[in-house]
C-alpha cells in the first residue's frame, strides 16, 4: 500500500518545488493543504503517513500544526521544511514532536538524505 | 492585463522566494547579533504606486516616520529603490538591538547604518534565489521627523510602477516592533523580475 | 585579451582610496592615493592592523562596521554629512576649504577571491572636500542672509519688520505662560535741529552710537529694535511695569549724561521714552499705547519717561 503524503505549504511554488524534489522511486499518494487548517481537516479523516510541512501560513502555522499532532496524538511523521531557520525555531519544532528540519528551498539531495535516515525510502 | 501587473502564480512565486531571503537575513543577524533576536517570515503585498501614498498614510497616519532609502542594481536589468520605513519611537529601540548605545553615532548615523544592514542582508537573499547578485548605492535619509513623506512619496511615486510591500518584524523574547522594507522598483525592472520568475516557476 | 597587468596601474591612479584588508583586519594593500596622503609605505606596514597603522581612526565605530561586513557579507557606507572623516587625511584645496581633513564618503565591502575561501574586505574612500566646502559656503550665506534680513543696515540692530515679529512672539509666550512683558519706545529728542546742525552724517552717527550705548544697559533677552527714523522700540520679556520703568529711566539719564563725538564736536542728547504693559492687548495696541505715552512725554517737557496705564490713559482710548 502507498503511503499518503500531506505537503502543507502556503506557497503553491514551494508545494509543486517539493513535489519536483522527492526521490522519483518514492511511491506515494500525493495531498496538498495551503494552510494549517486544511492541514488538521486532511489529518483527522485521511491516513496521512508523512507530512511536510511549512511553519509560516496564514490560519494556523506550522507550530500550530505540531502542536495539534501532538496533542491529537495523530500517527504522522513530520519533517518541517521552512525559510524560518533560526536555530530557537529549529529547536521549538523537534520539541514538538517534528522528525527533521529541512531548509528551504528543499533541494532533492537534502530530501533524499532525511528520508534515508529515517527509513521511508 | 498589464505586462507590468503579476500573474497569481508570479506572485506567489515572488512570495515564497523573499520569504526564503528573509529567513536568510534573519538567521544571519541573529547569528552576527548573538541575540534571541527574532525576524519573522514577513507578510509581503504588491502595491500600484499611485495607491502607495494612500497605502502608506493608511498604515502610518499621523505618526511621525523616518524613510532611508538605499538604490541596489543586478545583472540583467534589475534594478530597484529599497526603502525602510521607521517609526520613531522605534528608532531607539532598534539601535540599542544593534549594539549602538556605545559611542558617538548620531541618529542619522545609525539609521542609515542599520538600514543598509538590513535591506543588503535581505536583498542578498533575494538576489542569490534569483541567480542574481546587488550592489548597492549609500543609504540615503529621505525624511525625517516631519509630516512630508507621503508628499516625498507622491511625487516619486510616477518614477517607479511596482512597489513590493515587505512588511518585516522583529521579535525579542519580551519586546516586539515592526519596520517596512518597501520595494520600489521600475516598469522595465518588473518586466526584467516576471521574467526571471516565469523561468523559474517553467522549472517546476 | 590580458588586462590583469593593467589592474595596477589602474588602482595607483585611481582619484579615490582603496584599501583591503584580510579577514583579521590587517593590511593586505592600499593605494598610491591613501600612501601619498597618509605618508605611509605599503611595504612597511602590510599585515599590521590596520588600527595600528592608521592609529587615529574611530576604532569602536569603524570595528563595527568591519564586523557587520565580514558576519553578514554585506556593504557598509558612511557619508561626510554625517561623519565628516574617517582616515585623518590632507586634502588638496588647502587654501579655500576651512577644514584640516578630507571630508569623505565611505564604502566597505565584502570581497571574496573566486573560488577561494580567503574572503577580505574594501574600503573605498572618495575624497568629498569639495561637497563638504560647498556645504559650508552655502550655509554660510544662509546665515548671513537671514542676518541681513533681520537686521537694520545703519544701526546694527534688529529691523522694524523683525522687531515686530519678535513681539508678536513674545506676546503669545507670555499669554502661554502668564508671564509679564514691556515695551518701551523712544526717540531721540529734537534729532531735526541736530540733523541741521551736523549733517545727514552726523545724524546717521548719533544713532549709531545711541543704539550702541543702549544696547550695552539691556539683557540678553531684551529684544531692541530700530522702529522708525529716530524712533527705537526695546522689548522686555518677564518684566513688569515697574521693572520696564526702572529700565527705561536709566536709559535715559545714560544718554542725557553722554555726549557724542562726531567730527571733533561733542553733541549732546536726550531721548524721551513711552512705556506699555501687556494686559492682555494686541501687539499693535501694545505699540499703540506706547506711542501715546511718549508723545506724553515729549509734550510734558522731553528727556523724561511716561507710562501709559500710570499716566490713565487707558480710559481716553477706549
Amino acid at each position: 500500500m502507498a503511503l499518503t503524503v500531506l505537503i502543507c505549504d502556503d506557497s503553491m511554488l514551494a508545494r509543486n518545488q517539493l513535489k519536483k524534489s522527492l526521490p522519483v522511486d518514492f511511491d506515494a499518494d500525493i495531498v496538498t493543504a495551503g494552510n494549517g487548517l486544511e492541514a488538521l481537516a486532511i489529518l483527522r479523516t485521511q491516513d496521512i503517513g508523512l507530512v511536510f510541512l511549512d511553519l509560516t501560513m496564514p490560519e494556523l502555522d506550522g507550530v500550530g500544526v505540531l502542536e495539534a499532532v501532538k496533542a491529537e496524538a495523530m500517527d504522522c511523521l513530520v519533517i518541517v521544511v521552512s525559510a524560518d531557520i533560526q536555530p530557537e525555531m529549529q529547536k521549538r519544532v523537534m520539541e514538538l514532536g517534528a522528525l527533521a528540519f529541512v531548509r528551504k528551498p528543499a533541494s532533492a539531495e537534502k530530501l533524499a538524505e532525511v528520508m534515508h535516515k529515517y527509513g521511508l525510502i | 492585463m498589464t505586462p507590468l501587473q503579476f500573474t497569481e502564480e508570479q506572485r506567489d512565486c515572488l512570495q515564497e522566494l523573499v520569504n526564503v531571503a528573509m529567513g536568510l537575513a534573519s538567521d544571519k543577524l541573529a547569528r552576527y547579533l548573538d541575540t534571541l533576536v527574532h525576524l519573522q517570515v514577513p507578510a509581503i503585498e504588491l502595491v500600484d504606486t499611485l495607491q502607495l501614498p494612500q497605502h502608506v498614510n493608511q498604515r502610518y497616519g499621523e505618526q511621525s516616520t523616518t524613510l532611508v532609502s538605499l538604490g541596489f542594481f543586478g545583472d540583467q536589468g534589475l534594478r530597484g529603490e529599497a526603502i525602510m520605513l521607521y517609526q520613531l519611537e522605534n528608532v531607539g529601540v532598534i539601535a540599542q538591538l544593534l549594539g549602538y548605545s556605545d559611542d558617538d553615532s548620531s541618529e542619522a548615523e545609525m539609521l542609515t547604518d542599520i538600514s543598509s544592514v538590513l535591506t543588503t542582508t535581505s536583498l542578498n537573499g533575494l538576489a542569490e534565489q534569483l541567480e542574481n547578485s546587488f550592489s548597492y548605492a549609500a543609504p540615503r535619509i529621505l525624511s525625517s521627523r516631519d509630516q512630508h513623506f507621503s508628499r516625498k512619496l507622491t511625487e516619486t511615486a510616477s518614477q517607479w510602477q511596482l512597489a513590493l510591500m515587505v512588511d518585516i518584524r522583529y521579535q525579542l523574547t519580551d519586546y516586539s516592533f515592526n519596520c517596512d522594507m518597501m520595494m520600489l522598483i521600475p516598469g522595465e525592472a518588473v518586466l526584467r523580475l516576471r521574467q526571471m520568475l516565469d523561468k523559474i516557476l517553467a522549472g517546476f | 585579451m590580458q588586462l590583469s597587468g593593467v589592474f595596477e596601474p589602474l588602482l595607483a591612479q585611481l582619484n579615490s582610496g582603496v584599501v583591503v584588508l584580510d579577514s583579521q583586519y590587517r593590511v593586505v594593500f592600499f593605494n598610491q592615493f591613501i600612501a601619498r596622503r597618509a605618508n605611509v609605505i605599503l611595504t612597511a606596514v602590510q599585515g599590521q592592523s590596520l588600527f595600528d597603522v592608521f592609529d587615529d581612526l574611530p576604532k569602536a565605530w569603524l570595528q563595527r562596521k568591519l564586523d557587520s561586513v565580514r558576519e553578514l557579507q554585506v556593504p557598509s557606507f558612511s557619508n561626510w554629512e554625517q561623519r565628516q572623516y574617517i582616515f585623518k587625511l590632507p586634502h588638496l584645496r588647502p587654501l579655500s576649504t576651512g577644514s584640516d581633513y578630507m571630508a569623505q564618503n565611505c564604502s566597505i565591502m565584502p570581497l571574496t577571491a573566486p573560488g577561494g575561501n580567503a574572503s577580505y574586505l574594501c574600503i573605498l574612500i572618495e575624497d568629498a572636500t569639495d561637497a563638504f566646502f560647498y556645504q559650508q559656503q552655502l550655509q554660510s550665506s544662509m546665515l548671513q542672509l537671514e542676518l541681513a534680513n533681520r537686521t537694520d543696515g545703519l544701526t546694527g540692530i534688529y529691523n522694524r519688520r523683525y522687531w515686530q515679529q519678535q513681539l508678536q512672539q513674545e506676546l503669545l509666550r507670555a499669554t502661554r505662560y502668564q508671564h509679564p512683558l514691556s515695551l518701551l519706545l523712544f526717540d531721540l529728542d529734537k534729532f531735526k535741529q541736530l540733523n541741521d546742525t551736523y549733517g545727514h552724517q552726523g545724524g546717521d552717527a548719533v544713532l549709531t552710537a545711541v543704539a550702541q550705548s543702549i544696547s550695552a544697559l539691556l539683557r540678553d533677552t531684551d529684544i531692541f529694535g530700530r522702529y522708525g527714523g529716530e524712533e527705537f522700540g526695546v522689548i522686555l520679556p518677564e518684566t513688569t511695569l515697574s521693572g520696564a520703568l526702572m529700565v527705561a529711566n536709566r536709559i535715559c539719564s545714560t544718554i542725557a549724561e553722554k555726549t557724542i563725538n562726531y567730527n571733533q564736536q561733542d553733541i549732546a542728547l536726550t531721548l524721551s521714552i513711552g512705556v506699555s504693559s501687556f494686559e492682555q492687548q494686541s501687539a499693535d495696541e501694545m505699540i499703540q499705547q506706547a506711542d501715546i505715552a511718549l508723545y506724553n512725554a515729549k509734550r510734558q517737557g522731553r528727556n523724561c519717561v511716561r507710562t501709559y496705564v500710570a499716566e490713565g490713559y487707558l480710559q481716553k482710548v477706549k
